[in-house]
């Protein structure tokens, strides 16, 4: 595996999309390459932070909004 | 799709309120949360999260129970989005290299700091991502989502997914090296890594 392959599946063996092979070649490519290494942490960077970041309570309840709304159609075969 | 889930829907569609309001309380927390992630505005977020159940609401006799409620809501929700993204210009303006994260750990200010960091984070994703891109972001590293899911809810080849959650990634972690953010710019500086895994 080159540099090239490895950087374009970080992606996926971060999600672990890869299958069990092309997983063990990128980790023996990562392994003996520094700068793809390094590309790799990046992204692990970027990714844990967005991972972590917090959840929003909601401000009020939506389906109040839809009381007043018009009646929705009712279920029709085929639709 | 799960026989409970499938069930609700059906009585929902016939019109039993009860079933209603039990399918759609159940994702009022997942699509403000989308929006909000997506827009970084909660009055935007707010309206746009109120449009999109009443939407489903008026709509709800179109679905086709061919995918999970979640992923048909989310369609709802992410054509609004792309509707609301169409309407409004996009913001530019971030300063990186402001953000300065001391080393000392549980200072009140380098908490203060890491709070700035993660609004930085999500700050370059809303306004610095192309809505493309950062519409798949969301949906996978916020929210989780299988690249399946993602798919189904984008209307996109499994490919084509890969490929955009990828080069979003790129394009995020470019915005971090090429804004000179301190964390990836200076070597010997505390990484984002270390800041945020305490929290």
């Amino acid at each position: 595996m080159n540099c090239k392959e490895a950087r374009s599946l970080l992606s996926e063996f971060y999600d672990q999309e890869l299958n069990q092979e092309t997983s063990k070649a990128l980790e023996k490519h990562l392994a003996g390459c520094s700068e793809c290494q390094k590309e790799d942490d990046n992204f692990n960077k970027i990714l844990k932070v967005l991972n972590k970041l917090k959840t929003y309570d909601i401000p009020r309840d939506y389906l109040e909004g839809m009381k007043n709304s018009k009646q929705p159609r009712t279920y029709v075969r085929g639709i | 799709m799960k026989a409970e889930e499938f069930n609700l829907i059906n009585r929902a569609k016939e019109g039993e309120r009860e079933a209603l309001n039990g399918l759609f309380a159940q994702e009022q927390k997942y699509v403000f949360n989308l929006m909000i992630q997506l827009t970084g505005d909660p009055a935007t977020a707010d309206d746009l999260t109120q449009e999109a159940f009443l939407s489903a609401y008026q709509d709800l006799h179109k679905f086709r129970l061919q995918s999970s409620f979640r992923t048909w809501l989310s369609k709802i929700a992410i054509n609004l989005f792309r509707r609301e993204c169409r309407r409004k210009p996009n913001h530019v303006s971030i300063c990186l290299d402001e953000i300065r994260i001391p080393s000392e750990k549980d200072s009140p200010e380098r908490t203060v700091i890491k709070r700035e960091l993660q609004w930085c984070i999500l700050h370059s994703l809303q306004q610095h991502v192309p809505k493309k891109y950062r519409t798949v972001l969301v949906l996978r590293d916020l929210q989780n989502l299988s690249y399946r899911e993602i798919s189904e809810i984008l209307s996109w080849s499994m490919g084509k997914t890969k490929t955009c959650i990828h080069r979003g990634r790129k394009i995020l972690r470019a915005h971090f090296i090429n804004g000179k953010c301190k964390a990836f710019a200076e070597k010997d500086y505390l990484c984002i890594c270390e800041g945020i895994l305490e929290l």
